[in-house]
């Protein structure tokens, strides 16, 4: 009688670890960018975003011109380097190609399935592309997971000697802040989705919801990364590469930028530049749509902006 | 010298010289009095963190008849990726000092489950000045259970989960302690009273 106890229990336990498996969110369609309503502009109109669609015949001049890709992170749209493109413009004279990662700016399914190989596609497209026009001064600026996926791509080669003159890691990821992401194996099924604390404006431009197979995709990501670090690699002939870093970062631990500076040695062998900053934003260089930002914060921005146009313009 | 690394060093003093005292305690009780002695045991440590680093290094274990009739273990320990990850890799080099009180189930039997409160100091070497303002160091309090398994010869394994309340969130804490570990220790035991 006991024994016949025991497995009613364990069974209403099964029972109530299976339907405790979330099902998808809910989702409001006409705030969210998971639903079916918002999508991101670059999707409409691509050739407002690229360089590579955007300009058909690229004269001599404008080929010697530093064109910059700008990427977002995980979850986010192109939306995250909009400020950077307006202060470019009216301060210098560059391209910027704003490459929305693959499988996000769409639905929550859309989101869902993709992988982070998907994620990392369009930059390398807009990239290849860029080179097959005969652009010769080629930049990439990325924030957050951006940047791991721009670290896979070195490691593997992707970048070619002399092919890329400047990259900028902005807040990059390696080590996650939130520790309990490395058990989402474990939960992630049970919980199904995770969900973001956005503003309302950010609602429009980040998902609000975060599927578990995505963080698991991002995991695998940073994971490959840190290994590869931790072999150690070197950038291509020709290539620098700047890193700036937060110091307090609830999303990207700044132990990342050490892992970065161990790990990823210029083509001579000499160590890598990293800024550390004094901030506790995640991704410095995007103020819109948050909720408080400080002088100090608009200030920082703007230095990294300079920065970055002062390095692209050399 | 920086403030952190002067920490570090008297830090890891007070670890020695508590251990050393701790060691020069027992052969002091083994000498005078043997009743205190139930086991003392030495042996390697193997320890991974959940998607993260290796570390490695050895670990000591004492019980006593007259402390809970050898039910509690009482031991030091102390893993480090110097042994681990970090051998001839980028991988940060970090190490952990540890005091951990264990309580034996069936004490008596070859298989004891058992539970582990564990405290200690954790130190991360970031090798540059540039990282000079993130956190590298903190108090651990972790607590692990598993099962330790006692062979015919002076040799016992322990095979235990743990979870490090101490682990770094990116504003507090270094960011390279994580929560979840596993751990694998093997013992030879040095003195065993019979």
């Amino acid at each position: 009688m006991k024994t016949k106890h025991t497995v009613l229990k364990l069974l209403a336990l099964f029972i109530l670890i299976l339907s405790s498996c979330s099902s998808d969110p809910t989702i409001d369609n006409a705030t969210m960018l998971d639903g079916d309503q918002i999508f991101d502009a670059s999707i409409y109109n691509p050739q407002d975003f690229l360089v590579s669609l955007s300009i058909d015949n690229p004269t001599t001049i404008q080929k010697n011109t530093p064109v910059v890709i700008a990427t977002h992170g995980y979850s986010a749209s192109t939306f995250e380097w909009n400020e950077f493109r307006d202060y470019s413009d009216l301060n210098a004279t560059i391209l910027i190609s704003q490459v929305l990662l693959g499988g996000h700016g769409r639905t929550y399914e859309d989101f869902k399935n993709s992988t982070w190989k998907d994620w990392q596609l369009p930059i390398l497209n807009e990239y290849n592309a860029l080179k097959a026009k005969g652009y010769t001064n080629i930049n990439f600026a990325g924030s957050s997971t951006a940047c791991a996926l721009m670290l896979d791509m070195i490691k593997n080669r992707e970048i070619g000697d002399n092919e890329m003159k400047n990259i900028f890691l902005v807040d990059p990821i390696v080590i996650p802040s939130d520790k309990l992401m490395t058990i989402v194996g474990f939960v992630g099924p049970m919980l199904g989705y995770f969900e973001a604390e956005n503003t309302a404006t950010e609602d429009n431009y980040w998902y609000h919801f975060r599927p578990q197979e995505t963080v698991n995709e991002l995991l695998d990501l940073i994971t490959k990364v840190r290994k590869d670090l931790q072999k150690g690699f070197s950038l291509p002939i020709g290539t620098n590469l700047k890193v700036y870093k937060s110091t307090k970062d609830d999303t990207a631990d700044a132990v990342s930028a050490v892992l970065l500076y161990k790990g990823l040695k210029n083509s001579d062998g000499s160590n890598i530049n990293i800024q550390m900053i004094d901030s506790d934003l995640h991704v410095v260089t995007r103020l819109e749509g948050r909720n408080t930002i400080t002088q100090k914060d608009i200030d920082i921005q703007k230095q990294v902006f300079d920065d970055i146009l002062m390095l692209v313009l050399q | 010298m920086n403030i952190t690394k002067v920490n570090f060093k008297k830090n890891a003093f007070i670890l020695f010289f508590i251990t050393s005292l701790l060691t020069l305690q027992a052969q002091d009780i083994t000498t005078s009095n043997e009743d205190w002695i139930g086991e003392i045991k030495a042996g390697i440590r193997m320890q991974k963190a959940q998607k993260l680093y290796m570390e490695n290094g050895f670990a000591f274990d004492f019980t006593s008849p007259k402390i809970a009739n050898n039910k509690i273990h009482i031991g030091f320990s102390f893993v480090t990726t110097r042994l681990g990850s970090a051998m001839g890799t980028n991988a940060i080099k970090q190490d952990n000092f540890l005091l951990n009180f264990g309580y034996h189930f069936r004490h008596q039997k070859k298989l004891q489950p058992f539970f582990r409160l564990n405290t200690g100091y954790f130190y991360a070497d970031y090798e540059s000045e540039i990282f000079d303002a993130l956190p590298n160091t903190t108090l651990i309090l972790a607590a692990d259970t598993g099962v330790s398994y006692e062979f015919n010869s002076p040799i016992s394994i322990n095979l235990s989960a743990g979870y490090n309340f101490s682990a770094g969130n990116g504003i507090e804490g270094p960011g390279t302690l994580y929560p979840v570990f596993y751990q694998l220790s093997v013992f030879y035991t040095l003195f065993k009273k019979s």
